[in-house]
């Protein structure tokens, strides 16, 4: 039997709710003097973290997240079916290179700012159709390596106006199972471009 | 407030909640230190001229050791401080340009020397080189086109 899942046009409401079991964050200094930083694992004194480039701290940034969140679920790395990471550089190669050693099946993507959402949309939508019982969903972004990506130099000497959006330095993880005690996703509804 | 319904709507919505830039102390800035930068400028000069260097030479000196200042204290993490308090001030004399192809070669330094400083360092400064010799040819065909009579190269 066929479970229609979709409801109105582009909603869409899982068969089971997928439980978040664990998440995990990393962030950099700038959001520790933020109204959020207690609710971090750890802050960054320093955007390199003892990597010699903004793209080697980041993906630093995505493996101690990472090995972070699976630690404190307690699933060993071998149960866990996927990873669906992504963040802002060419390749993904922070999320490809940041979770080359935890040995889990790895999806990029790439969403820009929805990435997070988007691996969470992926990974529910996976636990729900029955290939996948537990799954890693990961976003990870770096100002420095995000404006050497978009913008411009950092040691380029030009004026920010005062509205301008300032990417975040950190790396947000959480996992996902099939059973747990919630938070559950139920429903998702993704946007149309227009 | 009313609801947004339109994308006329939502934009003054936006334009209204948007910090402006401080405008009138950005332009003050702005000018005491782009002046500031062009009078060590001809300090320079008119030392060179004091020590007998001729004025050709004299207006080289002046550029190489801009140049040189301003690319060492982009090294040193400083230019953007004074960029950023200065705007235009430091980035419209020849100061900006040297930093604009400094901090591209120090940025892509981690990419390697051939295609991270070579081939990024002009990434801010190659539109500027770019467009700023086409006009130069341009003006120079129309120079050529409409003033062969008194031609004189300088």
């Amino acid at each position: 039997m066929i479970i229609i899942k979709k409801v109105g046009n582009q909603s869409y409401i899982l068969e089971n709710p997928v439980n978040i079991l664990e998440t995990a964050s990393i962030v950099g200094p700038k959001e520790k003097d933020g109204p959020l930083h207690e609710f971090f694992d750890k802050c960054l004194e320093d955007e390199f973290w003892g990597e010699k480039s903004w793209e080697k701290a980041e993906s630093k940034l995505v493996k101690e997240t990472m090995n972070l969140a699976i630690s404190k679920s307690g699933i060993p790395n071998s149960n866990i079916d996927f990873c669906f990471a992504g963040d802002l550089l060419n390749q993904c190669i922070a999320s490809s290179f940041g979770i080359r050693d935890i040995n889990i099946p790895f999806i990029g993507l790439f969403g820009a700012c929805s990435t997070f959402v988007e691996s969470m949309i992926v990974g529910s939508s996976f636990i729900d159709g029955n290939v996948a019982t537990n799954v890693v969903c990961s976003a990870s972004s770096h100002f420095c390596s995000a404006e050497k990506q978009f913008r411009f130099p950092l040691e380029l000497g030009n004026q920010r106006p005062p509205s301008s959006q300032w990417t975040v330095t950190g790396c947000g993880v959480a996992v996902l199972t099939k059973q747990g005690n919630g938070p559950y996703i139920t429903s998702f509804t993704p946007r149309k471009n227009c | 407030m009313k609801p947004i319904q339109s994308n006329e709507d939502y934009q003054k919505y936006v334009d209204e909640k948007t910090p402006n830039s401080p405008i009138l102390k950005n332009c003050f800035n702005a000018f005491w230190v782009g002046g500031l930068i062009c009078a060590i400028g001809q300090i320079i000069f008119e030392y060179c001229q004091i020590r007998g260097i001729d004025e050709t030479n004299s207006y080289t000196i002046v550029s190489m050791l801009l140049i040189f200042t301003s690319a060492f204290l982009t090294t040193l993490n400083i230019f953007n401080k004074i960029g950023k308090f200065a705007g235009a001030g430091s980035l419209i004399p020849i100061t900006g340009f040297a930093n604009s192809i400094v901090s591209p070669a120090m940025e892509y330094k981690s990419e390697g020397y051939v295609l991270g400083v070579g081939a990024k360092m002009f990434t801010v400064a190659g539109p500027v080189l770019v467009y700023g010799i086409s006009t130069s040819i341009i003006v120079g065909l129309i120079y050529i086109l409409f003033n062969t009579q008194n031609l004189i190269l300088v």
